[in-house]
C-alpha cells in the first residue's frame, strides 16, 4: 500500500530528482544535460502536487503551474543556447567547448 | 488606499513596462542603438526618483493584498535595496554606453533583457514567498544568461554563457526542493508565517525545514560564489562582456543578500545557529581559496572575477554574525555591499572603457607605465584598487571597518583576524597594478589603442571615484551632506523596518 501513501511520492520525486542531478553530473551530451535538469524540475513538481494534496491546499497545485511556466521559459533558453553551440562545433560533446578553460586562458 | 498602494509598486511598474515596451520597439528600423540607450537610462532615472520618494522613511506594507495575497512587500528594506539596485543599473548603462557603441554585436533587444533583469532583481528584493522569489530569481537569471551570450560570434560568450545557465539551473532546482520541504513541513510558504509556524514546532523535531533551508542556502551560495560553489565565477565573469560582468558582480549579488538577510532574520530565526560552524568553515575556504586563485590570475579581469570571491568572504564575516549582533551586522552587510558595488562598478568600468577595443586583453602587462601616458585614468584605477585593498580614506575601508567590527561584536574574533590577514594579502595583488603603472616606464606597444577621454562614461567613472573617496573621509569636512553616515543610519532603519509587524 505504499502506492498511495505521501511517503510513497515523496521517494519517487527524490528518486528522480537524484537521477537528474547524476545526469547533469555524469553525462558529457549537452542535449542530455538539460534533459536532467528537466527531470530535476518536474520531480519537484511532482513533490508540490503530492504536498498540496496531502495538505488539502491548493497552493501546491498552483505552484507546480507556476514551475511549469519557468520551466517552459528556461527550456526557451537552453534550446537556442544549445543550437547556438551546436552551429559552432558542430558537436554535442561538452568536451569540445573549453575554449574558458583554465589551461588555455591563464 | 488603491492610489498609495499603486505608489509603492510604481519603480517595478515603471522597469517592467519600460522593458516590455523596449521589447516591442526594438524591430522599427528609426530609432537606433544610442535612443535605446538613453531611453533605458531615462526609465532607470524615472524609478529611482520614485524609489528616492519612499527613501528614508520608516514603513512596511503589503500592496494590493486583496490581489497578491501577502506574496509582496514593501518596506523601508526593500526600498532601500531597490535604490541600490537602480542605481547600479543606471551606472551600468552609463558605463556601458561606449562599450556598445564600439561593439556593433549587441542589438536592441539587449536593453530590454538587461531592464527585465533590473525587474527581475527588484522583485527579489520585494518577495515575500518563496515561490515569488523563485520567479523572481529566475527572472532576473534568465535574462542575465541572454545578456552574457549576447555577442555570439564569440565562443567564449556563449560558453560562459551555457555554463552559466547549466550551473544557475542546477541551483534553481535546489532552491525549489528546499522551498518543497518547507512546504512539507510548515503547510505554507510565506515568509512572515513561516517564522510563526517554526515558533509553534520549537522543541519538536524540525530536520524537515532544516534540509530545506540548507538547499536554499546552497542556491544563495551559489550565486554569491561562495567556497564550494565558486568554480563558475572566474569563467563566467570572465566570458561575458565586461559591463555585464560589473552588473552580475555588483548589482546580482546585492538582490541576493536582500532576500536571503530577510529569510534568515526573519523567518529562520529560530533554527540558525545550526549552521553556525558550516558558515565559519566556507568562510574560512572562501577567503583562502579566492585569495589563492586572485593570486595566480594574469589577466585583470579574472583578477577582479577571483577577488570577487573573496569579498563573498568578508560579507560572509557579517552574514554570520547577524545571529548575536544582527543590527550591527545587517547594516555593515547592506553598507558593505554599497562600498563593494561602487568600487568593483569602477574598476569593471574604466577597464571596459579601456578594453572597449576588442583585442587588448587587459593583463597587468598592458598596463606598464600606464600612468605616464593616461594619468587621469591611471588615478582613477588606483582608486577603485585603493577602495578594493581597504585603505583608509577609501569606501572600502569604512566597509571593512564595519564588518569586523560587528564580527567582533558577536564573537567571532578569529573570523575577524582571518579576514584582516586576508585583507593584507590581497594588498598585493591589488597594489600589483598600481606600482606597474606608476613605477615603470612606458611601453609603446603598436596595435593597443585607448580611448582618450571623451563622452559620458569618463566622466561617470570619475564621478564614482569621487564617490569612493567621499565615502572615505565624508562627514569630516562638509557637516549636513549625505556621507557615509547617512547611508549607515538609512541601513539601520531599513533593518529594523523588517521588524514591524
Amino acid at each position: 500500500m505504499i502506492a498511495n501513501t505521501l511517503f510513497g511520492y515523496i521517494v519517487i520525486a527524490m528518486v528522480l530528482f537524484s537521477i537528474g542531478l547524476l545526469g547533469v553530473i555524469s553525462r558529457k551530451n549537452i542535449f542530455v544535460i538539460y534533459m536532467s535538469i528537466e527531470l530535476m524540475l518536474n520531480a519537484v513538481n511532482l513533490l508540490f502536487v503530492a504536498l498540496g494534496t496531502y495538505h488539502n491546499d491548493m497552493g501546491g497545485h498552483v505552484m507546480a503551474m507556476l514551475v511549469i511556466a519557468i520551466a517552459a521559459a528556461e527550456a526557451g533558453v537552453f534550446l537556442s543556447l544549445i543550437i547556438v553551440l551546436y552551429r559552432r562545433k558542430k558537436s554535442l560533446d561538452s568536451d569540445m567547448f573549453r575554449t574558458l578553460s583554465q589551461k588555455e586562458a591563464v | 488606499m488603491l492610489w498609495t498602494h499603486l505608489g509603492y509598486l510604481l519603480p517595478l511598474i515603471i522597469v517592467a513596462s519600460g522593458a516590455v515596451l523596449l521589447m516591442l520597439l526594438s524591430p522599427v528600423e528609426r530609432f537606433s542603438m544610442e535612443r535605446f540607450s538613453l531611453f533605458t537610462f531615462v526609465i532607470l532615472l524615472l524609478a529611482l526618483g520614485v524609489d528616492i520618494v519612499y527613501f528614508g522613511k520608516l514603513f512596511t506594507a503589503f500592496p494590493m493584498e486583496g490581489l497578491f495575497s501577502k506574496m509582496l512587500i514593501v518596506d523601508s528594506y526593500s526600498v532601500y535595496f531597490d535604490a541600490l539596485i537602480l542605481s547600479g543599473a543606471l551606472v551600468t548603462s552609463l558605463i556601458g554606453t561606449h562599450y556598445f557603441q564600439i561593439k556593433r554585436h549587441f542589438k536592441k533587444e539587449f536593453f530590454s533583457l538587461f531592464l527585465f533583469s533590473v525587474f527581475g532583481m527588484m522583485l527579489l528584493v520585494h518577495a515575500n514567498e518563496l515561490l515569488t522569489a523563485f520567479i523572481a530569481l529566475e527572472i532576473a537569471s534568465l535574462s542575465l544568461y541572454v545578456m552574457i551570450g549576447f555577442q555570439k560570434i564569440h565562443d567564449k560568450r556563449v560558453e560562459a554563457s551555457y555554463q552559466y545557465l547549466v550551473l544557475g539551473s542546477i541551483s534553481g532546482t535546489f532552491f525549489l526542493l528546499g522551498s518543497a520541504l518547507i512546504y512539507a513541513g510548515l503547510g505554507t510558504t510565506i515568509l512572515g508565517d513561516l517564522g510563526k509556524a517554526l515558533d509553534g514546532l520549537m522543541g519538536k523535531d524540525v530536520s524537515l525545514i532544516v534540509i530545506g533551508a540548507t538547499f536554499i542556502l546552497v542556491t544563495f551560495l551559489f550565486k554569491i560564489s561562495a567556497f564550494p560553489f565558486q568554480n563558475w565565477t572566474i569563467d563566467v565573469y570572465d566570458g561575458s562582456p565586461l559591463p555585464v560582468t560589473a552588473f552580475m558582480a555588483a548589482t546580482f549579488k546585492v538582490a541576493i543578500f536582500g532576500f536571503i538577510l530577510r529569510l534568515m532574520l526573519i523567518d529562520l530565526d529560530p533554527i540558525r545557529d545550526i549552521w553556525d560552524t558550516l558558515f565559519v568553515v566556507v568562510i574560512l575556504a572562501t577567503l583562502l581559496y579566492g585569495t589563492f586563485l586572485a593570486i595566480i590570475q594574469e589577466s585583470l579581469k579574472r583578477m577582479l572575477a577571483a577577488s570577487s570571491i573573496v569579498h563573498t568572504g568578508y560579507l560572509l564575516i557579517a552574514f554570520v554574525s547577524i545571529g548575536y549582533a544582527g543590527e550591527s551586522a545587517s547594516s555593515s552587510i547592506i553598507f558593505y555591499l554599497v562600498a563593494y558595488f561602487l568600487s568593483a562598478m569602477g574598476a569593471f568600468g574604466l577597464i571596459s572603457y579601456i578594453a572597449a577595443d576588442e583585442h587588448v586583453r587587459v593583463t597587468y602587462e598592458d598596463f606598464r607605465g600606464f600612468a605616464h601616458v593616461h594619468p587621469y585614468m591611471a588615478a582613477m584605477l588606483s582608486v577603485f584598487m585603493l577602495s578594493l585593498a581597504g585603505i583608509p580614506s577609501t569606501i572600502g575601508f569604512v566597509g571593512k571597518f564595519y564588518i569586523f567590527t560587528g564580527a567582533i561584536e558577536a564573537g567571532y574574533t578569529f573570523l575577524a583576524v582571518c579576514g584582516i590577514i586576508a585583507t593584507f594579502i590581497s594588498i598585493y595583488y591589488y597594489f600589483k597594478l598600481i606600482a606597474l603603472m606608476y613605477f615603470y616606464p612606458a611601453c609603446e606597444k603598436e596595435g593597443t589603442m585607448i580611448p582618450t577621454l571623451s563622452g559620458i562614461t569618463p566622466i561617470t567613472i570619475g564621478v564614482i571615484a569621487i564617490a569612493v573617496i567621499w565615502g572615505g573621509i565624508g562627514n569630516t569636512f562638509i557637516a549636513y551632506f549625505p556621507g557615509v553616515d547617512f547611508l549607515i543610519d538609512t541601513a539601520r532603519l531599513s533593518y529594523m523596518s523588517l521588524f514591524i509587524k
